[in-house]
Parts: structure tokens; C-alpha cells; sequence
């Protein structure tokens, strides 16, 4: 067990690396000189060479790449140019807020997901599974942003029950839930949709398994088939997904910031990106993919321990 | 009557056209399937034929008109420009459409390529190969896409790019996942005893034999990059106004959500009937050409 949290650890060490090096290359793949290219237009010819040499443009390639590794994971991920600030603390800033948005949505998720998906498995076939996978389909078909659109349409406009905004300036936590709730809600419904259909055949193909039969045929009560043997097999491969979904429910997050106006860092990232503003957008990006390895790693060794076939093998 | 019994082990018995309509017969009571397929080719007609259909072109301004609500003239109003709503769709289809064939077609060249050398080379290359691609797998997709947007700058051919260069490692994974699975069998071996070389027996028989699950995870990639599309679009930084992408009609009428809620809302729809027929397609597809794959395909996706 011990051998196998090391093993992961180290693991998510080298990943964190590779990610480093993929957000290096991103500032690379601008077209020409990323340097004239962050200034704008109206850039005077200092300036750029004073960016450059700030970045190491003016260094062989390789010099560049060990710096910005070292650098990067001492938390120095370069300064925004636009406000003059650590990149890093910038990035800090938002994190409260994109956290509270993605955990919300992720228990809104699996509170509505896996007892839908279990549901429907139980119910194989009948009208009810018919209709919750239908609906499932239809959460992970329609655009995160363009439901958040209607939910502003339907919720903030015609019935006011929640503001159209996804934040306030109030320190108010109430007020501040009640602006999060809408937003929250949107991106659980997207999730939840997605977890719902993974619960769904995790669930079936353990109710097709010979223990569940011999089971039955000892006459264990469906109840207790269903709670005690069915879902706690099921509920194994279910928190490897809701690991996966934490990554894919970043990105949808940044479109729901869009839409809500929330401050986050996908909101963030995006400014920056408007403000060509490179080395702000790098270090977000940083941050949220290793945000996606921390609660994989997490949810790896805490799988070891529920499971311990998983960690043997 | 054994023929009827048994199909799988007369196949060779019966004459190769009576075999095909057999096998499509079987994929085309598949409800969800036929039903995705149908809506597909639907689309695509609209989308080849824009040009006919559409009453009006897709970026012609009728400035004495604009914000125009459902008329003859105009059946689904016009948006700020007195653009034409519906010819804006029509012509919209065809960036869609265009995104998911050209992602598909990049994601699953590279991405069977890089799996099944990958799976079938083994030791360090495998181990190396699969390093770097779950370095790429644990950026969320959509953020990695938009970080390439936004350095290479924003056209349909980055757009493309970026989508693919994001999911081309989620078609690995699977790829690399079904390949090890055939690799131990024994027609492999065989092949190889008799002095076939690696890429030969790898394109000539682990490649065929791998390919229904990846072709079920490239139609879900299909369905993620019309998604991811319409978000960048929608954003800002997808393929840029006026062209008609269903995205930017979304950002067009998001301002006039409560007064012309008919723009946003119509687009948004085509995206998600597109994605549900996707969908449908993918998982007809899954439950036809090998119901034992559901775990893989799945889960990878994302």
C-alpha cells in the first residue's frame, strides 16, 4: 500500500513535469515573435527587446526550457504584463472562486448522478431508464453555455428566483451562494448527466455477474442486492469517473464563468488571452491541468484503499 | 434453417451481398442508431446544399431590418445586422459538420497510429508513448484547445488543429487499450512465426481488429468537437464573425436574450440535435459492434 501511494506520487511528480513542458511550448507556438506579439501593435522597439530578454527569447531554446522548469515549480510562473503582478498571485486570487464553483457543481453532480444512474440500471429497460437516459443524453448533448443562457433567461428574467449574475461584490456568504447557486446548478446538471450514464452500465455489468445471480437464487432480497452487493461493486469504477469528470468539468467551467460573468480562472485565463497577455494565461492553464493530477492522485490512493486488488496489480 | 440459427458460423455459406444486408439490417433496427444516422444525413445534405437552400446569404445585412421577429420574409427572424437567422443556420451546419469530419478524421489517423505502436511495441517505447500522452490526457480538453487558439490565433484551420491536437490522446488511450487485448492472441503470433514483419502484421492485423471501439470513440469525439467549437466561437476565439458558426449566433443574440431570445435559442438547439444524433450514433454503434466495450469507451472520452 505504501509502495503503491509512492509509486503514484511519483507518478503525478513526472506528469507535472510533461505539463510544464507542454504550457513552455505553448508560448512557443505563437506565429513569429511572442514577444512583439503580447505588446500589440503599438509597441515601441525596447519594450519588445526588454520582454524578451525578461522571457529568455534571446537564449538557446534549451536554456530557455530548463529555466522556465526550475522557475515554475518554485511557483514563479513569470509576471502578468499587464498589471505588473506575479503571474502566480494573480492565479491564487481566482482559485477561491473557481473552487467553489467546481465543487458545487461536482456534489450537485453526484447527488443527482448516481442514484439516477443507479435507478436506471435497477429499472433496465423500463420506461423510467428509458427516460433518465434520455435525459442524461440530452445534459451532455446541449451546450454548457447555452443552458446557462436559458437558465438566465427562465430563472433571472421571467421568474426572478436567482440573480443573472454568477457573483456580487457583497461579502455577504449568503448573497454570494445565492448568485453561485445558478451557476453551480448548470454545471452540475452537465456533469451529472455524464456521471449518470457511467453509473448506469457500471452498475449493470455488475448486476449481470454471477455473484449477484447466485445471490438471487438464494433468495437475498432485491433491496439488499441492489444496496449492499450491486452498488458498493459499482461504486468503485464510479469514483475513478468522477475523477475523469473533474477535468472535464473544468473546462465546461470556463464557459460557465463566461456566461454568468464569474470571476474564476477560466475567466481569468481568458482575459489574459484577450490581453495577449501569454505569461498569465501559461500559468493558469498550469494550474488548473495540475489541479486535474492532484485530485486524480488523490482519488488513486484513496481508490488503493478502498480496493485493494487495484493496488497489487 | 441453420443459416437462421446460426449466422455467424454460416457466414462464409452465404453469397457476400445477402452477408452485408444481414450486418446492416442489424445495425439499422437499432433504433437510436437509424435514427442518429438518419438525422446525420439529414444534416449533411442541408449543409452541402446550403448554398440552394438558404433563402438569404449568410452574411447579407438588411439594415432596415434588423432584430426582426418571425416573419414570411424572414422565418426565424434576423439578429442585429438584419442577418438572416435561418440561412445563418443552413450555412452554420456546414462549419460544424466540417470541424467534426476534419477532427475525426486527424484524431483517428494519429491517435490508432500512436496506440497501436504504443500497445503493440511494448517495454519502454510503450511506457514513454503513453508517459507524454497522459501528460496531454490530464489537461482538461476544452482548456488545452482554447490555450492553442489562443497562441496560433483563431481561424478555422486552428480551430481544427486545436481540437484534434486535444483529442487525438483520448483515441490513443483507447486504441493503445484494445491493442493490448489482441496482441496475446494467437493469429498475432501465428503471423508473426511465419516471418511477417512488425508493421506489417501491426497495419494488416492489429489495426482492423482494433478498430470498432476506436471508430465508437471517434464518433463521441465527433460530438465533443462540434461542443468545443461552439464554445470557442461562442467565446470569442473560435472562427471569426461574420462568419456563421452556430457559436457565434449564440454570442450574437446573447445580448438580446430577453427581447429576441429566438437566435440564441435556435442555434443551440442545432448544436444539441446534432450532438444527440452523435451520440445516439456512437452508442448505437457500441451496442451493435461489440456490446463487451462499454468500459473502455466510455470513461476515456471525457
Amino acid at each position: 500500500m505504501l509502495r503503491y501511494t509512492a509509486r503514484r506520487l511519483l507518478l503525478m511528480s513526472i506528469t507535472v513535469i510533461g505539463m510544464v513542458t507542454v504550457v513552455f511550448f505553448l508560448l512557443r507556438a505563437i506565429p513569429g515573435d511572442p514577444a512583439s506579439y503580447m505588446l500589440g501593435d503599438y509597441a515601441t522597439e525596447e519594450s519588445v527587446a526588454a520582454l524578451k530578454a525578461e522571457l529568455g527569447l534571446d537564449r538557446p531554446v534549451w536554456e530557455q526550457y530548463l529555466g522556465f522548469v526550475k522557475r515554475a515549480l518554485t511557483g514563479d510562473l513569470g509576471t502578468s504584463v499587464v498589471t505588473g503582478q506575479p503571474a502566480f498571485d494573480e492565479v491564487l486570487e481566482s482559485i477561491p472562486w473557481s473552487a467553489a464553483l467546481s465543487v458545487s457543481g461536482i456534489v450537485i453532480a453526484v447527488l443527482a448522478g448516481v442514484p439516477l444512474g443507479v435507478m436506471s440500471a435497477v429499472r433496465h429497460g423500463t420506461f423510467a431508464d428509458l427516460f433518465i437516459m434520455f435525459g442524461a443524453l440530452v445534459g451532455i448533448s446541449f451546450p454548457v453555455f447555452w443552458v446557462g443562457l436559458v437558465c438566465i433567461l427562465l430563472l433571472a428574467h421571467e421568474v426572478r428566483l436567482f440573480p443573472a449574475l454568477g457573483a456580487s461584490s457583497s461579502t455577504d456568504f449568503f448573497t454570494q451562494v445565492h448568485h453561485l447557486m445558478l451557476p453551480a446548478l448548470v454545471l452540475g446538471f452537465s456533469v451529472a448527466a455524464y456521471i449518470a450514464r457511467l453509473t448506469r452500465s457500471a452498475m449493470l455489468e455488475v448486476l449481470g455477474q454471477d455473484f449477484v445471480r447466485v445471490a438471487r437464487a438464494m433468495g437475498v432480497p432485491e433491496r439488499r442486492i441492489v444496496y449492499r452487493l450491486a452498488l458498493r461493486n459499482a461504486l468503485i469504477p464510479v469514483l475513478a469517473v468522477i475523477g475523469v469528470t473533474f477535468a472535464w468539468s473544468l473546462g465546461s467551467a470556463i464557459l460557465v464563468e463566461a456566461v454568468f460573468s464569474r470571476p474564476g480562472l477560466g475567466s481569468m485565463i481568458l482575459k489574459a488571452v484577450f490581453a495577449r497577455d501569454y505569461q498569465l494565461v501559461q500559468a493558469g492553464v498550469f494550474v488548473l491541468a495540475s489541479a486535474v493530477v492532484l485530485v486524480n492522485t488523490s482519488l488513486d490512493i484513496v481508490y488503493g484503499w478502498v480496493d485493494p486488488r487495484v493496488s497489487v496489480s | 434453417m441453420s443459416a437462421e440459427l446460426a449466422p455467424e458460423t454460416t457466414a462464409e455459406a452465404v453469397p457476400r451481398g445477402r452477408a452485408v444486408r444481414r450486418a446492416l439490417g442489424r445495425y439499422l433496427r437499432h433504433p437510436g442508431l437509424s435514427l442518429g444516422l438518419f438525422v446525420l444525413v439529414l444534416l449533411s445534405f442541408v449543409a452541402i446544399a446550403a448554398p440552394w437552400l438558404a433563402p438569404h446569404g449568410p452574411t447579407e445585412a438588411d439594415l432596415m431590418n434588423t432584430l426582426a421577429h418571425p416573419s414570411g420574409d424572414y422565418v426565424l427572424g434576423t439578429d442585429q445586422y438584419g442577418r438572416d437567422i435561418l440561412s445563418r443556420l443552413i450555412w452554420g451546419a456546414r462549419i460544424s459538420l466540417e470541424v467534426a469530419l476534419a477532427v475525426v478524421a486527424l484524431s483517428l489517423t494519429f491517435g490508432s497510429l500512436i496506440g497501436a505502436i504504443a500497445g503493440y511495441a511494448g517495454g519502454w517505447l510503450e511506457r514513454t508513448m503513453m508517459m507524454g500522452n497522459d501528460i496531454l490526457l490530464a489537461f482538461p480538453g476544452f482548456l488545452l484547445a482554447l490555450a492553442l487558439v489562443a497562441a496560433r490565433g483563431s481561424s478555422l484551420e486552428n480551430v481544427i488543429l486545436a481540437v484534434s491536437i486535444a483529442y487525438t490522446p483520448r483515441v490513443a488511450a483507447v486504441m493503445r487499450s484494445v491493442v493490448i487485448t489482441i496482441r496475446p492472441r494467437p493469429f498475432i503470433e501465428a503471423s508473426r512465426a511465419i516471418g511477417m514483419s512488425s508493421s506489417r502484421v501491426l497495419l494488416r492485423h492489429v489495426l482492423p481488429n482494433a478498430l470498432p471501439p476506436v471508430i465508437v470513440v471517434t464518433t463521441v469525439s465527433a460530438a465533443t468537437a462540434i461542443l468545443a467549437e461552439a464554445g470557442l466561437s461562442f467565446l470569442g476565439l473560435g472562427v471569426q464573425p461574420p462568419t456563421a458558426t452556430w457559436g457565434n449566433i449564440i454570442s450574437d443574440g446573447q445580448g438580446f436574450i430577453t427581447s429576441n431570445p429566438l437566435i440564441s435559442l435556435s442555434a443551440g438547439l442545432c448544436i444539441a440535435i446534432t450532438v444527440i444524433a452523435l451520440n445516439l450514433l456512437g452508442d448505437g454503434l457500441r451496442d451493435t459492434l461489440d456490446p463487451q466495450m462499454r468500459r473502455y469507451t466510455g470513461e476515456r472520452m471525457l
